[in-house]
């Protein structure tokens, strides 16, 4: 069944199994990502001990180096550690959920940052808890004013999955790999992976659009 | 009753408070004066602790502000009124006045829309229960937050320049309805710049000066010829306001 050329049925099964995985690290570093970042975040914001310095030095060194520097040192160097075994979608996912985690983390300081601080005093003078302040003023006020960081965020870390290919992960792009050298059709596979990547962008872009209006209702009403 | 004693506060090497004593009882109307600086605003910090006393003590209903569970329950018993009003801006109006009642002394939601609403109307704004802060001009904002602090039911008004960000017009009508809370027995301390409205609301009138009271005396007598006035500090105060004669 398999010619040495033209695309097969099996070549749609495939783009779907990339697309399944391409999604999948996605996803789940992007959940990982943004707990352990508003953590990473919080615990500087309310300077708890040398951790957050720690954490921020660490999260310094995830924003100003390569992905693909941070994929292999998490992929050959943890199973060397520890002495372990990582396969290439856990590195894969290890590797994003950190790099997504450091920019995560600096998103809610200057969310938090971007706060009228005089409110939070209110609020301690009618005696509310720093949780209930945090949850109930900070934590909806810093999302209204983080979601267009973060929309942008997860389209660049969309972006950035294609590069776990390089160790082996069968995500779209080495699907388009694997398809391209077979059929030797780039301007047909590679327009195909593209438009699924811009297509998954897309709906990572309206679907945070529509939340953003959501959250930031309150600041669209007229002044008088 | 609020007791102040020998209340010092430093922000580093600034003592802004020198040696406060006050005490405040129930029912009474007091406010503070002093020029820039003098740590009036400091002073009314301390009673709900926003800020932290260097020295001293502040009591309020035999309950210690400096320790850490007796300070909430302090916090339920004063509300504060804020000079920048300081409301929440991603809350409706009506949220606004809720928050604390539902939040912190566990009023049901229905319970606590309903005294809101009647607050809001108390003070003409019985239409803008659910518009958000950024809708409303500034003496509405303001009147907001008085409703924000009666909505806690508190034994202790604390009122932090209340009309400092407001023009003469905006000023009047949230005088209007402070005046009201003095005269229906409410126990209120005012730091203010509005002599006319100490004047008239105060039963005393505290002077402070450089962190120290300078005196501290009945209203009319505050404003008598041999009374505060003598003080040519005060005098000179006085004058420089615009009032006094």
């Amino acid at each position: 069944m398999y010619g040495d050329d033209g695309f097969t049925i099996f070549d749609l099964q495939l783009w779907a199994e990339g697309l399944g995985i391409s999604a999948w690290v996605f996803i789940t570093s992007s959940i990982l990502g943004l707990l352990f970042g508003v953590l990473i975040g919080l615990i500087r914001y309310y300077r708890i001990s040398v951790l957050g310095k720690i954490l921020m030095l660490i999260s310094e060194f995830l924003k100003n180096s390569p992905v693909l520097v941070q994929l292999f040192l998490v992929y050959f160097g943890i199973p060397a550690l520890l002495m372990i075994d990582l396969s290439p979608v856990e590195a894969a996912i290890i590797t994003l959920s950190g790099n997504t985690a450091a920019f995560i983390a600096v998103i809610v300081i200057s969310s938090i940052d971007a706060i009228d601080k005089k409110q939070l005093e209110a609020a301690r003078s009618f005696a509310m808890s720093e949780w209930q302040i945090l949850k109930l003023i900070i934590y909806p006020q810093s999302l209204a004013f983080a979601m267009p960081m973060l929309v942008g965020l997860a389209i660049n870390q969309l972006q950035v999955t294609s590069l776990v290919s390089v160790i082996g992960v069968v995500d779209l792009t080495r699907v388009g790999d694997i398809v391209n050298l077979r059929t030797f059709e780039p301007f047909i596979v590679w327009p195909v992976i593209g438009a699924t990547y811009f297509v998954l962008a897309k709906m990572i872009g309206i679907a945070g659009s529509k939340l953003e209006n959501r959250f930031n209702r309150y600041k669209r009403v007229t002044n008088i | 009753m609020i007791e102040i004693k020998d209340l010092h506060k430093n922000f580093d090497d600034l003592e802004v408070l020198k040696g406060v004593d006050l005490t405040i009882r129930p029912a009474e109307v007091i406010s503070i004066l002093g020029g820039s600086g003098s740590g009036k605003s400091t002073m009314l910090r301390c009673i709900n602790g926003l800020e932290e006393i260097s020295s001293g003590s502040v009591v309020v209903d035999g309950l210690d502000v400096t320790k850490k569970d007796e300070l909430k329950a302090v916090r339920k018993k004063c509300a504060t009124v804020f000079q920048q009003f300081d409301l929440y801006p991603h809350l409706k109006v009506i949220e606004n006045i809720t928050l604390a009642p539902v939040q912190v002394l566990g009023v049901s939601k229905t319970d606590a829309t309903n005294k809101a609403r009647a607050l809001l109307e108390s003070v003409g704004l019985g239409d803008k229960a659910d518009v958000y802060p950024a809708q409303l001009s500034g003496g509405q904002k303001q009147r907001v937050g008085i409703c924000r602090a009666l909505a806690v039911g508190p034994d202790y008004i604390l009122l932090d320049e209340v009309t400092s960000s407001l023009d003469p017009e905006m000023t009047a009508e949230v005088l209007e309805i402070l005046k009201n809370l003095a005269n229906d027995g409410m126990t209120m301390i005012s730091v203010t710049h509005e002599i006319e409205f100490a004047r008239e609301i105060s039963n005393r009138i505290v002077f402070l000066d450089q962190g120290k009271i300078l005196c501290d005396l009945p209203t009319a007598d505050f404003f008598s010829a041999d009374g505060g006035m003598a003080d040519p500090r005060i005098a000179k105060f006085l004058s420089k306001m615009g009032t006094g004669s």
